[in-house]
């Protein structure tokens, strides 16, 4: 079609315009297209105009504002609410330290966890193939489901848990898990890394599969050990997969909204409280503009963190 | 079509864009509440016929709605009642902005306090005062659906958030069912406990059903009738001596609890009791019809954790909730407040009652379902209004209940207060 358009271009060309100089030519990039098509995303571009920067630029303009989500009547508050949420309000700082150190927790565990399993699921053999499906199992399920699972896993009464310890003589470590305080958030982290090792996995054997047997050869010929090959050839060669997990962990991990509800209820407690759940919390407490200020942080939090992972990590190189 | 050049075509992108930073900048709330300046109208009165949703949060008890619509739509030829049913978290924290365009939700109900003041405020509520329905309520109850001199909403149940008690344990272990003061309350589960049972049976994992204790905690250790609104306004603090003594009392219960009880969800709680391993639900009669779901056959019995020395103000707690109400943006309000006045005729409230077992605030009932005829009894009683529902804003609600869980997790009475009273100031 952009081949049709053009070619009707250059045949129009001639009659509208006189002949181009030399200069011009020269000048004209070679991918130039026919200015008709920059219609074709228009389709596109409305959509996300409307369904994501209008929103986005609505919720910029109601986080300067005390509006309560119904009244007519609202006031401009400047940069009250941002003031507010990291000075004024020990639930939302709270809830900032919770969401921080549970991506610190996930992303370091879930990226070894998967990455383990996938260098020892690598191959295509029968046995593989069968426990690489069991692994990526959690991941096709709801993550209400998942929540409602584990939530009865951990319940210290009728829990599969504490059911396993004090079957094997281990009552002394049997506990409160989501109950106590103190490790909660430890073991929504250890749900959470259940749910997508699995689809992490996938994603590292991806790049393991892709690596030439050749180097690894080449390697052991000249006497480099396991180790020796996995640091020199395969950490390299699986950089770009491991700035996907990062990346897409760190997300998951900030936005764990779903699991966190459905494991610890509506609203968590405190110990469970992360930034998506104080935001709806903050909603549902009829603070629309306020709530918007705070999503507005989450979001520049998620941004911040994801773009500080990869320079830390070196897994963007320079210039991109 | 003649073709557009590429800064054209940038020039509209860029218009498109503006266009949607402009509508983007459009001020919120920009419609005024449908109530108006004059306060809210009476429901429009017409044919009872076309489509009616009634929005709420009872999902246990949709099947006993459906068989009231039925009976309904054979009254009135033409009309169609469908429920439209959320959790009741996702009510509370949804069902405003869900209702205020009218789309779903003609008639539907709300809960008491936070909930209940924001409809008022959005202007969700028309004027039942005159209505039909009204004249069937009992009038000490309708309070809860009171603003001003308006009756926005019908308060159409009552529950007893109090533990239940399995009475053949009781019997079984020599407690008292009806303890005069703390010390009696605490040596009747001192007796249980020798029996065997976990006396009391928590779900201190979940917020909502975890809290119903506070009420029955809070109603006589109190100086004031009003002490949780009072809290949130800062007249009172949770640092005061009275809260203090009564998060003691809490620390106090920790022997009677079942192990981990700050880890258990609701379910299992009700596990718990419906199997006869703890005597007493500290949850509410609400959960008497999911009991009895789970087998349970024993005789059932409200307990009230008397908190005081002997001269008790009140005898036990009560709430007056799920508030019925005719949505002012419904465009249908005639057949949606048909709807509500059946609901509210003795015979159909009897009839919900005693399938729920739950009572109801509607007068003229006749309690068929044993449960319900047990405690029967309290409706007479001296009760307090649930205080917990005296909150408006949920995160001081949350905090200051959360000071009782971090005491039965074993953090001082004083810290608790502390840690909780931070909170409220932040939002006083």
């Amino acid at each position: 079609m952009s081949t049709h358009i053009g070619t009707a271009a250059k045949r129009k060309a001639p009659h509208s315009h006189p002949e181009p100089s030399a200069t011009k030519v020269r000048r004209r990039s070679p991918t130039r297209v026919n200015p008709a098509l920059y219609l074709f995303p228009l389709p596109a571009v409305a959509v996300i105009a409307f369904f994501l920067l209008m929103p986005t630029l609505q919720a910029f303009q109601y986080a300067i504002t005390d509006w309560n989500g119904f009244s007519a009547a609202f006031n401009y508050v400047g940069l009250d609410n941002f003031i507010r949420a990291f000075t004024g309000d020990s639930l939302f700082t709270n809830a900032l330290t919770n969401n921080l150190k549970f991506v610190l927790l996930v992303v370091i565990a879930q990226t070894a966890f998967s990455l383990v399993l996938a260098l020892l699921l690598t191959k295509n053999s029968r046995g593989s193939i069968l426990l690489r499906a069991l692994f990526f199992f959690p991941t096709i399920l709801s993550s209400v489901s998942v929540a409602f699972i584990w939530k009865f896993i951990y319940d210290p009464n009728f829990g599969l848990a504490n059911s396993v310890l004090g079957a094997v003589g281990l009552e002394s470590l049997q506990g409160s898990y989501l109950g106590n305080n103190a490790q909660a958030l430890y073991w929504v982290a250890v749900t959470q890394v259940w749910f997508h090792a699995g689809q992490m996995m996938v994603v590292y054997i991806a790049g393991l599969q892709s690596i030439p047997r050749e180097l690894y050869e080449a390697a052991e010929m000249d006497g480099a050990n396991r180790w020796q090959q996995f640091k020199s050839i395969t950490w390299p060669f699986v950089a770009p997969a491991t700035s996907i997990v990062v990346a897409y962990t760190t997300v998951q991990s900030f936005k764990a909204f779903d699991l966190i509800l459905g494991i610890a209820g509506n609203p968590p407690k405190g110990s469970l409280d992360i930034l998506s759940t104080r935001i709806y919390s903050t909603f549902a407490n009829s603070e629309f503009g306020y709530a918007a200020a705070q999503s507005i942080i989450f979001m520049g939090m998620i941004a911040l963190v994801t773009w500080l992972q990869r320079r830390l990590l070196r897994l963007t190189p320079k210039g991109e | 079509m003649s073709q557009i050049s590429r800064r054209q075509a940038i020039a509209l992108l860029g218009a498109l864009g503006f266009g949607a930073t402009a509508a983007a900048c459009a001020g919120p709330g920009g419609s005024t509440a449908p109530g108006g300046a004059t306060g809210p109208a009476a429901p429009a009165t017409g044919n009872i016929t076309g489509k009616v949703s009634f929005a709420h949060w009872r999902g246990e008890d949709k099947a006993v709605f459906d068989e009231l619509i039925k009976r309904f739509e054979a009254l009135h030829d033409g009309v169609e009642v469908a429920q439209d049913i959320s959790t009741s978290n996702d009510y509370n924290a949804q069902a405003l902005q869900k209702l205020r365009g009218g789309s779903i939700g003609d008639a539907f109900a709300t809960f008491r306090g936070a909930q209940f003041k924001n409809f008022t405020e959005a202007g969700i509520y028309t004027e039942l005062k005159d209505s039909k329905a009204v004249a069937n309520y009992q009038p000490g109850l309708l309070s809860a659906g009171q603003s001003g001199e308006s009756q926005l909403g019908l308060p159409y149940q009552v529950v007893f958030p109090m533990p239940l008690a399995n009475v053949d344990l009781f019997d079984k272990a020599g407690a008292e069912i009806a303890p005069k003061n703390w010390d009696a309350f605490l040596g009747m589960c001192e007796k249980l406990a020798a029996s065997g049972v976990v006396p009391i049976s928590w779900p201190g994992g979940d917020v909502g059903n975890g809290g119903q204790l506070f009420n029955c905690m809070i109603a006589n250790n109190a100086p004031v009738d009003d002490m949780c609104a009072q809290i949130e306004q800062g007249k009172l603090k949770v640092t005061d001596d009275w809260f203090l003594k009564m998060l003691g009392q809490y620390k106090d219960l920790v022997p009677y609890l079942q192990p981990n009880a700050t880890g258990t969800a609701v379910e299992p709680a009700q596990n718990l009791f419906s199997q006869g391993k703890a005597a007493m639900l500290a949850t509410g009669s609400y959960h008497i019809a999911a009991v009895r779901g789970l087998g349970a056959q024993f005789p059932m019995e409200l307990v009230f954790p008397n908190t005081s020395d002997g001269n008790a103000k009140y005898e036990g707690v009560y709430n007056a909730t799920f508030i019925l109400g005719v949505n002012s943006a419904s465009k249908n309000q005639a057949a949606a407040a048909a709807w509500i006045d059946f609901l509210s005729e003795p015979e159909n409230a009897g009839y919900y009652a005693n399938q729920t077992a739950q009572h109801v605030s509607v007068n003229n009932v006749e309690y068929t379902n044993t449960d319900l005829k047990r405690l029967s009894p309290w409706l007479e009683k001296k009760t307090a209004l649930a205080a917990r529902f005296q909150f408006l804003n949920l995160d001081v609600r949350n905090a200051v209940e959360a000071s009782a869980t971090a005491v039965i997790s074993g953090a001082s009475p004083e810290q608790a207060a502390e840690a909780a009273q931070k909170i409220v100031d932040e939002r006083i």
